[in-house]
């Protein structure tokens, strides 16, 4: 957290001084690429951005959120990802591990706003409140929506981390008491990118701002303003679990001898068959597991209005579009599997009968 | 006699303004602030009891 100051060293240089090894460098910009879904081939592109690029300057703002996405940052456990994610930046402002308080903070914010205008990347964490003039938050006595408006107004590009920065997140399950919304609702027509997930994947983080600095632009986006190559595949056709769910069997009580033996987690209440995230292969805490992995079904964290629109975590999915799946699995369950017929045939059996295609054939 | 305000008070999960009475360089009252509600409370009614472990929980 340095005072702004003419940084002029490279991404790679900075790092070396770190003593970051070139090999673990390499091996760095490797991952990027692999989680960014770009060929080997890239990686010499990224290399070579990262060995001329500067760091771009950053600023963290955070609303109404639980920290969780600074936790997710700074508990990065790949031995050079923490370093690499606080050197790709430079992270000048930071409420949670900045040093200054009061005034001396705002006035870090206040330098980079107005000396690195147009420059400078705006990470946010937390949801806007927009209800009653938008005073479910203040710092320093301003709201987070002219917070907002003014950091976002001016950056680069901002990055909403978390759900609640993305689409109002917790915040905003009903009833909405704060009229809480993301980034992009509360400041219309800036350049942002959402990075969903409850909390945000690290990693995701690191590769948009690594293909910013590589390519000059934002990643492919879906309509939800998310990068594809995080979340264009549904959890289920990804999932370690599918298998037994194609076999129809299922965890049907907390503990039971499906559980022990990492059975599928549907009738669970898991809506991976209905999220698009990349957990199951980019997995959390430097690769070690993912809640699937962990035993706990998918609550579908990073889609939009999950609190309300997937129904309770712990009730299997249901009467949502394409869904098909109660009759599916219940049926491989109770008779198609007992006759040792091929749960995918079952499937798609069922689903040709029913004339409804499944959303994750969308994909 | 003066009446000074910190906030953001950093370092810390949350949102916090902390402001202080000072009188002949000594601290005479204080308030605290916590500048940040989300309504977890109104959000929770109604919900699935099983669940509000995981909205409590990011708090
Ligand atoms: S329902 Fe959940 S646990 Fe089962 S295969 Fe799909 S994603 Fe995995």
């Amino acid at each position: 957290m340095s005072k702004i100051k003419d940084d002029t060293s490279s991404i790679w240089t900075s790092l070396a001084k770190k003593g970051v090894s070139r090999r673990d460098f390499i091996k760095f910009c490797s991952t990027m690429a692999a989680t960014l879904a770009l060929p080997s081939s890239f990686v010499p592109r990224i290399v070579e951005a990262l060995e001329k690029k500067q760091r771009p300057y950053a600023v963290w703002l955070e609303f109404q959120d639980c920290a969780g996405d600074s936790e997710s940052m700074l508990r990065a456990t790949k031995p050079t990802i923490a370093e690499v994610v606080l050197d790709v930046i430079s992270l000048e402002y930071h409420e949670t591990i900045m040093a200054g308080s009061g005034k001396s903070a705002e006035k870090a914010l206040q330098d980079v706003v107005k000396n690195q205008k147009g420059k400078y990347i705006a990470i946010v964490e937390g949801a806007i409140p927009t209800k009653d003039g938008g005073i479910y938050c203040t710092i320093g006595g301003k709201t987070a929506l002219d917070i907002a408006k003014e950091v976002c107004g001016n950056a680069a590009m901002s990055l909403a981390v978390g759900s609640c920065a993305s689409w109002g997140g917790i915040a905003s399950a009903k009833p909405n008491p704060t009229g809480a919304v993301g980034v992009g609702a509360a400041v219309p027509g800036i350049t942002y990118v959402n990075l969903p997930g409850c909390p945000m994947n690290v990693e995701n983080v690191t590769a948009t701002v690594v293909h910013y600095l590589t390519f000059g632009s934002l990643p492919a986006l879906d309509g939800e303003h998310r990068p594809l190559f995080a979340h264009g595949k549904i959890i289920h056709n990804n999932c370690e679990r599918r298998a037994h769910f194609d076999a129809g069997q299922f965890v049907r009580k907390w503990g039971d001898e499906g559980h022990r033996l990492g059975w599928c987690l549907y009738e669970m209440g898991c809506k991976g068959p209905e999220a698009h995230f990349n957990c199951p292969t980019i997995r959390w805490n430097g690769g070690t597991s993912w809640p699937v992995q962990a035993g706990h079904p998918c609550f579908a964290c990073a889609s939009t209005n999950n609190w309300d629109a997937f129904g309770p975590i712990y009730s299997r999915l249901e009467n949502v579009p394409g869904a098909g799946y109660q009759t599916t699995a219940d049926k491989i369950g109770a008779t198609v599997a007992a006759v040792a017929a091929a749960g995918v045939a079952a499937h798609a059996v069922i689903r040709a009968a029913k004339g409804t295609p499944h959303k994750e054939e969308k994909e | 006699m003066a009446k000074i305000a910190i906030d953001p008070i950093t370092r810390i999960e949350g949102h916090l303004r902390i402001e202080a009475q000072v009188e002949g360089g000594k601290v005479t009252d204080a308030w605290s602030s916590g500048t940040m509600w989300r309504g977890i409370e109104i959000i929770l009614k109604g919900r699935d009891p099983r669940e509000c472990w995981a909205l409590t929980s990011r708090i």
